[in-house]
């Protein structure tokens, strides 16, 4: 994920240089959330804080006003302008302009931070990175603005086209981001701690939750709305024949097949009359309240090119509602409303659009904004001619001219809606068979009941826009996307699957490898990626070495996967981050710093730590995990697995926000001692796994159960198993007992599979797994 | 030959369980005897040779031509492959008038082939040509049009194996399987839980290659490239052999597999470029083609698929092997067929042309050309059933890629040399996921063992006893239909099930009027049982809309006769007598299910002559006790009987018996109104059939309320200064009398009564009523009502005078226009302790009438 600049290599000496960008896609030593990380060389800038830097703060707070926003360490608003002010390094404006143009545009995050590295004039720049691409863009852009803030080139008038680089990142996020309605999807379920995992890089297809506990969604379509459904929705006749079999009030119409018909239908019908395509979209080729042979017989030619046939239907006289029913109930409810503009004696209906009602600022052509341009499409052409203009046409002062009819669902009525309505609109989506369905709804007055003001449904949605909802132009945003989340994991389900990571510098594989044989053992489907390989239960899916990001991604993709083990290297976690937000059981089999030190730029034990405890970090805190897998594991909170002889895992077991189980080679550790006296973490538990007299021990610091002796477990190689081996199967154990397994179950399988980790062992690797006689499950 | 009419009977009728379609025709004198038409069976024959025998062996009386046209509609059917069987023609009271009944399949086929028929007996007696083929082949287009195509077909089917009810939602393939609740819908062979996701997640090869992929599922990685050198480019990486297909081809449109080199993959890219700007580029994996299909948690059928092929003579051409090939009339045109004729379109020729052939090269003997690449049978590929030998591993991917992306119902494209062995085996890979897959090469391969898969769909649709009915009471009689109707929704609602209830006052769901007027026929009955939130059906069944389109529904599982009594509407549609009303109103005891009962009235011997034509229980009721002979002889086989003991109602079976107290049940205020009492006993006889706990029972007859509110226009009491109102919609003979009998039980010094008469009745009918109220009433007013059903101004009221020309009790008797006039002469009349009958027609306005007087004191 790292790409070298492409800035030529005779750089100005004065200049932020990108040497390399690394995009971090999950937990990492920075925070918990996607980040990228650019290596920045300063050069010469080191010598030059902003102070130093005659007009820079004027300039800066003048092209990018917001920046005041940024409390930074003083914790103050304008903290960070102040910094500025005071003089601070380049590196450190360029993360919060960075994150001000992202933020701009549409991009939310926050996180921050720019570290000096052993090199002088090297940073490294950490920003929140929701996506690459666009973080990296608004990256350069900020350099572009930092360097023309400085004005090193003594320019008389130095500038900066902010509002252009924020155009353009804005550009990127519509066409790359999550579209609005599918992000509010998605925020209401990180809301709730379920997981999201995006699927296109380009669209809005979403996994929510991990493994057989995930759901899809597509925009305001979910793997509940069945394509049945759609396809009868979007069959407008089809849909009113339906609907009105069960009582449901819909407009009489008629499919007419020419324009002559189409008139005979609306006489038939009773003036006047709606024509639209049978199978349109988004309005368009709609026509209201025709009651002209002309009119008719022309919309009629429009709306046959918008859809494949064409309906007259009674008018129902009101406004056009939209409502919005998720799961069976109301949730959200806006109304629709006409859009005019009054003439003034001197300009054009044209003119007086662009005047009178495409000034609003929250008119726009962007998903954003939550009123729409008004354009003389055909539609409003003919309402136009309809009263006798054109769009040359000048209006006498003070006359109303009507421009469109329901142009906007931009004024919130939920609270309005009246119960019998409510049930009709959830009735409609259930004969249609619809979990998320808009329904249109024609009436005067949406607090009254339908039938006592002659109102209609007139059109049934899938895959609804949440738009207008989350962003109405007027009244209260309703959490759609809350109801749409509930929907699909209610009781408080939050999709996750029992994962465990296991991290450290040696026995990695050979303990993930344990854990998962242990897993498959109690009955669920389980994942494992680690340097041995990519595996689904006892089937290897790939050889080479998967302790790495996208095959922990691959897993948690995969509906079939229960349960996943994943094996994490150092520098996976340092280069690519962790592919989970959240696991159950985090294990670091022990810590050898000398391991690591000297690549990638780590050259502390200080940075050792940061990067390791990454995995502990993101330890379940609480009973987030509810007790989802019913037979064999049940685990309240996360745990992590921790080895009682590394000075650093005592310390990273202070920062564990679940149980802490240590496990130890020796028996009499003082760690181990302490820890089943005091216990440690919040919850101060005391359990931990020893080996005592060549026997493994559970303890709860009260009580102890030996669980195997070592003589027991079965070996395929003569020598005595060396302390790694047994440490190895202690941390497995302790990660399987973390995770509620059988202690009879774990006492089998570590009797099978205990000690035969010979394959792990490099001179090994090429030896293949057996395929189990028992095969695959399905 | 004049056709009066004709119907569609759309549900089980009069003439038999099928659909039919109806004509009434006449015939002239001439036309009554065929064999006073000179040759006319000859010309007949020469027209239609496969007309059947139209004189049985043995039988010497001329048949009608009503007769031939009945075997000609009949057999024109046949011929194009309709499975119908029944046919009958039968005579109606009127002179040379018959009805002609023949079974359709298709209801527009039915009508077309009866025209045709029409035309056909009409050339024959005039000696005009008549082209059979063209009429045949027309019918043909038709039938092939709007039957259901074979995937769709096959899983209808099997749902009608299994006794679930089935209905085509439209001219396509939307089908709902069951009622109410319990329904289910098929889109061609998508079901209602096949996701719309899922759907599109499929539509993207490349997405789904890519989930695929990450669920370590061998797939064929492509990349996506926009021009031909990137495609060349882009097949060095990957390796050659390579695939070049458009992004979302539809039936191997576009799509060129093995090729190698660059001149191969840029003339590939700019044929899959026609069909898609964005063109693939992938690994091409050789062997063969196979369509697997994954039902639920399972793969249940497996194909191999062959592209089209001809093979050397040494004498013919390509084409005119082809020709011969496409000769085989298993090859035909559509789906319909279990083999698609060979196409020489643009992609054969270019296929052809890269082995350097055209297609009038003449192939050496028994050199094999292969047509095109694809093996879709739409192309003309043949499909071979391999559904056994495929390999448990193999299988397992095949599975696991459907519930990737979510599909209940996929069909899987593999691509491997055999699939005896694992895909990672033999480097073979899964290339496409499929919603809604085609089953024709499963339903009837080319070669191999044919595949029920319908079966297993419906099996995965449905768990083994679930035949997704909603519990139907059908309820018809002369009069008490609709209180019984309502009194039985009141029922299944304290049994905790959402009754739909369909009857003259409309239909109610739940509780709640969702549509209103007289709702009982079959229209209605459709409509409760498509409603998503009813769970359990209560459809009173009027006497016209079985005459006229026959039931809304195949079977029910209680029928009611309330009563027949005199009869009513005597006179229309060729029903004249009690007797043939009887046999109209039957048809719901016809159709009981075998599991089923029918509750009948014991007290009317025409009712209690249906017992024997339900294939279900019989359980009688009557308003009298153990001792009336046809309870007695029941009750003796230790059947089920209803009867009255004393102040109770009485329910004996097999199970002991069970008592109700009258007073109990306020319909019948303390038992005074007699008919509530039957209704009351019809009710009950339901809810037993239906295995109700009687605790429920209990609750629902007190709980049912009967007044103008809830029973608007039954039997609703008022109290108007010091006299009792009664406003009843009575409109026969026989309710006339109940409510007569139910009066002498209400204490009054004086009776009125307000009556009028629907101009559609037998004139002896309407004079009937007003003689059982001339020995009743003290004073009648007589009113001549909005509709005069096409009798002419006045005829209504003098037939009603005539009935009271006997009169024993009525001094007084006035005529009035207009029922609201009517009403508000006889209110003004009263006085202190008088009865009034009101016999309302506008029943809505009348009672607003009463109440808005009642209102002002």
């Amino acid at each position: 994920m790292s790409e070298r600049s492409s800035s030529n290599s005779c750089t100005t000496k004065k200049d932020l240089r990108f040497i390399n960008f690394k995009h971090l896609n999950g937990p990492n030593r920075w925070t918990y959330y996607p980040t990228t990380e650019a290596t920045v060389d300063i050069g010469e800038l080191e010598d030059f804080p902003s102070d130093k830097i005659p007009g820079f703060y004027e300039r800066l707070s003048a092209w990018l006003p917001s920046l005041i926003e940024h409390r930074c360490s003083y914790e103050e608003h304008g903290g960070f302008l102040r910094r500025v002010k005071e003089g601070t390094w380049p590196c450190h404006i360029l993360e919060h302009v960075t994150l001000e143009l992202q933020n701009l545009a549409g991009m939310k995050g926050g996180f921050g931070r720019a570290r000096e590295t052993s090199t002088r004039g090297v940073y490294h720049v950490a920003v929140s990175a929701w996506h690459a691409e666009i973080a990296k863009t608004a990256m350069h852009f900020a350099r572009e603005l930092i360097l023309a803030a400085m004005n090193f080139e003594q320019l008389s008038s130095p500038s900066y086209d902010t509002a252009g680089a924020i155009s353009k990142i804005r550009d990127m996020v519509d066409s790359l981001w999550l579209g609005p309605s599918t992000a509010c999807i998605v925020e209401a379920a990180m809301a709730r701690n379920i997981p999201t995992i995006r699927l296109l890089s380009k669209g809005n297809l979403v996994q929510l939750g991990y493994g057989n506990k995930c759901h899809h969604i597509w925009t305001a379509e979910t793997d509940r709305t069945p394509a049945i459904a759609e396809s009868i929705s979007r069959d407008k006749d089809l849909t009113k024949t339906l609907l009105q079999s069960c009582g449901v009030p819909v407009p009489e119409g008629k499919i007419v097949s020419n324009a002559e018909e189409a008139w005979e239908a609306a006489e038939d019908i009773g003036l006047p009359v709606v024509i639209k395509p049978c199978d349109g979209n988004h309005g368009r080729g709609v026509f209201i309240e025709l009651s002209k042979r002309e009119e008719i017989e022309s919309a009629y030619q429009i709306a046959l090119s918008e859809g494949s046939e064409v309906l007259v239907e009674k008018y129902i006289a009101g406004t056009e509602h939209r409502l919005l029913v998720v799961g069976g109930k109301l949730v959200a409810a806006t109304r629709g409303d006409s859009v005019s503009i009054i003439g003034d004696g001197h300009s054009t209906i044209s003119e007086l659009i662009e005047l009178q009602i495409n000034s609003d600022p929250r008119r726009g052509n962007t998903e954003d904004h939550p009123l729409n341009l008004i354009r003389l499409d055909s539609a409003a052409k003919m309402e136009i001619t309809h009263q006798g203009y054109d769009s040359n046409s000048v209006i006498p002062s003070g006359v109303e001219v009507l421009i469109q009819r329901n142009g906007n669902h931009a004024f919130d009525v939920t609270d309005e809606v009246h119960p019998s309505t409510a049930s009709i609109a959830s009735l409609a989506a259930r004969i249609i068979g619809l979990d998320i369905a808009g329904i249109d709804l024609v009436a005067k007055d949406i607090a009254r009941p339908l039938n006592e003001q002659g109102g209609a449904i007139v059109e049934v949605n899938a895959g609804p826009s949440l738009l207008m909802h989350i962003k109405p132009a007027v009244g209260t945003p309703r959490p759609v996307g809350q109801a749409i989340v509930e929907n699909l994991f209610p009781n408080n389900d939050n999709g996750r699957i029992p994962i465990v990571g296991v991290s450290g510098s040696y026995g990695k594989t050979a303990v993930s490898y344990l854990i998962a044989k242990l897993l498959i053992l109690s009955g669920k489907r389980t994942g494992l990626a680690s340097s041995n390989g990519l595996y689904l239960d006892y089937r290897q899916i790939d050889k080479n070495d998967n302790a790495n990001w996208v095959a922990a991604n691959r897993t948690l993709m995969n509906p079939i996967v229960e349960t996943a083990v994943f094996e994490n290297s150092f520098d996976a976690i340092l280069n690519e981050g962790l592919a989970y937000d959240r696991c159950q059981v985090g294990v670091i089999t022990n810590i050898d710093a000398n391991c690591h030190i000297g690549r990638n730029d780590i050259e502390t034990v200080q940075q050792v730590f940061t990067v390791l405890r990454t995995q502990i970090d993101v330890v379940t805190s609480t009973a987030a995990v509810l007790d989802d897998v019913k037979k064999n594991i049940s685990l309240p909170t996360g745990a992590a697995i921790l080895n009682a002889k590394d000075e650093m895992a005592i310390e990273i077991a202070e920062i564990c926000d679940g149980e802490v189980i240590f496990f130890s080679s020796e028996a009499k550790s003082p760690v181990i001692a302490h820890h089943c006296t005091n216990g440690t973490g919040p919850t101060h538990n005391k359990r931990a796994v020893i080996l005592r007299k060549n026997t493994i021990i559970l303890t709860t610091g009260t009580h102890e159960l030996p669980l195997i002796k070592v003589s027991e477990i079965s070996s395929q190689s003569s020598s005595k198993p060396n302390t790694h081996e047994i440490e190895n199967i202690l941390a497995a154990i302790a990660a399987t007992w973390a995770l509620g397994l059988e202690i009879n179950l774990i006492r089998r399988g570590i009797e099978t599979f205990g000690l035969n980790q010979q394959k792990f062992k490099p001179e090994n690797q090429d030896l293949s797994i057996n395929v189990h006689p028992q095969g695959i499950y399905l | 030959m004049k056709v009066l009419k004709i119907r569609a009977l759309r549900g089980p009728n009069l003439w038999s369980q099928h659909t039919s379609i109806e004509a009434t025709v006449f015939c002239d004198d001439s036309e009554n005897k065929i064999n006073s038409l000179d040759g006319f069976e000859t010309r007949l024959r020469e027209r239609f040779p496969e007309i059947p025998l139209l004189q049985t062996a043995g039988h010497h009386d001329s048949i009608t031509l009503a007769h031939v046209l009945e075997l000609t509609t009949l057999t024109l059917q046949t011929q194009i492959g309709c499975p119908i069987t029944f046919s009958r023609t039968a005579n109606t009271p009127e002179l040379n008038t018959y009805r002609v009944i023949v079974e359709y399949t298709e209801e527009k086929v039915g009508r077309l082939a009866f025209e045709v028929a029409l035309q056909l007996c009409t050339a024959a007696i005039e000696d005009t040509p008549f082209n059979l083929t063209d009429a045949l082949s027309h019918l043909r287009d038709l039938y092939e049009d709007i039957r259901l195509g074979p995937s769709t077909g096959s899983i209808v089917n099997a749902a009608i194996t299994r006794n679930i009810p089935v209905r085509r939602l439209t001219n396509g393939s939307l089908v709902q399987f069951g009622w109410g609740s319990k329904q289910r819908r098929i889109q061609a062979s998508e079901s209602d839980k096949t996701n719309a996701v899922a759907e599109s997640i499929v539509q993207d090869k490349e997405l789904t290659k890519r989930l695929l992929h990450a669920a370590g599922i061998p797939v064929p990685l492509g990349k996506e490239i926009d021009n031909a050198n990137d495609a060349w480019l882009a097949a060095c990486e990957i390796g050659a052999p390579v695939v070049v297909k458009p992004q979302d081809s539809n039936q191997g449109k576009g799509v060129t597999v093995n090729l190698t080199t660059q001149e191969q993959v840029e003339s590939a890219f700019a044929i899959a470029a026609e069909f898609s700007s964005n063109v693939l580029v992938e690994r091409y994996i050789p062997g063969n083609d196979y369509r697997m299909l994954v039902v639920g948690n399972k793969m249940v059928a497996a194909a191999r698929r062959n592209p089209p092929q001809v093979i050397g003579d040494g004498i013919h051409t390509i084409q005119q092997l082809v020709e011969k090939i496409n000769l085989d009339p298993l090859r035909g045109n559509g789906h319909a067929t279990s083999l698609t004729k060979i196409r020489l379109d643009e992609i054969s020729v270019s296929h052809l042309a890269a082995q350097g052939l055209t297609i009038e090269s003449i192939p050496a003997k028994g050199i094999r050309i292969v047509l095109r690449n694809n093996a879709n049978l739409s192309t003309g590929g043949t499909a071979t059933d391999v559904t056994d030998d495929v390999h448990p591993e193999l299988a397992a991917r095949v599975i696991a890629a459907a519930k990737v992306v979510g599909l209940d119902i996929c069909g899987v494209d593999v691509v491997c040399d055999n699939v005896m062995y694992p895909l990672e085996q033999q480097g073979g890979g899964i290339i496409e996921l499929n919603a809604a897959p085609g089953l024709r090469m499963h339903l009837q391969p080319s070669y191999g063992k044919a595949r029920h898969v319908g079966e297993t769909i419906i099996d995965y649709m449905f768990d083994k006893n679930d035949d997704a009915r909603i519990p139907i009471v059908a309820i018809t009689g002369t009069n008490g239909k609709t209180t019984t109707a309502r009194l039985i929704g009141n029922l299944f609602e304290r049994n905790n099930q959402r009754a739909g209830v369909a009857c003259t006052d409309g239909v109610f769901v739940n509780g709640q009027c969702i549509d209103t007027g007289d709702c009982s026929g079959p229209k209605s009955a459709r409509n409760i049982l498509f409603h998503p939130d009813v769970d359990a059906a209560v459809l009173e069944t009027a006497r016209g809309g079985m005459l006229r389109e026959g039931l809304g529904f195949d079977r029910c599982n209680v029928a009611i006769v309330t009563n027949i009594g005199m009869g009513d509407h005597l006179g229309m549609a060729y029903v004249n007598t009690a007797e043939e009303l009887a046999a109209v109103k039957r048809i719901i005891v016809q159709n009981v299910a075998s599991s089923g009962y029918a509750v009948l009235n014991a007290a009317d011997p025409l009712v209690v002559d249906m017992a024997e034509h339900c294939p279900g229980s019989v359980i009688f009721f009557a308003r009298d006790n153990l001792h009336h002979p046809v309870l007695a002889t029941h009750h003796a086989q230790h059947k089920r009987v209803i009867y009255l003991q004393g102040q109770h109602i009485v329910a004996s079976g097999e199970n002991g018996e069970h008592k109700i107290a009258l007073k109990n049940i306020p319909l019948t205020q303390d038992g005074s109104i007699y008919f509530q009492i039957e209704n009351a006993m019809a009710a009950i006889g339901a809810a037993w059939a239906l295995g109700f706990d009687w605790k429920v029972i209990r609750e629902g007859l007190s709980s049912f309320i009967s007044d103008s509110q809830t029973a608007p226009g039954r039997f609703n009491l008022f109290n108007y200064r010091n006299a009792t109102l009664i406003a009843d919609y009575g409109h026969n003979p026989d309710a006339i009398q109940a409510l007569v009998s139910a009066i002498d039980n209400i204490p009054s010094k004086k009776r009125s009564v307000v009556i009028s008469a629907a101009g559609d009745r037998r004139d002896e009918d309407i004079r009937l009523q007003t003689r059982i109220i001339g020995d009743a009433f003290d004073k009648v007013v007589l009113y001549q009502d909005q509709c005069q059903r096409g009798r002419a101004d006045g005829e209504v009221i003098s037939l009603l005078r005539e009935g009271l020309g006997n009169a024993s009790r009525t001094r007084k008797v006035s005529e009035i226009v207009g029922e609201a006039i009517a009403i508000d002469t006889a209110l003004s009349n009263l006085e202190d302790g008088e009865l009034c009958l009101i016999l309302v027609d506008q029943v809505e306005q009348s009672l607003g009438q009463i109440n808005h007087r009642i209102a002002l004191g």
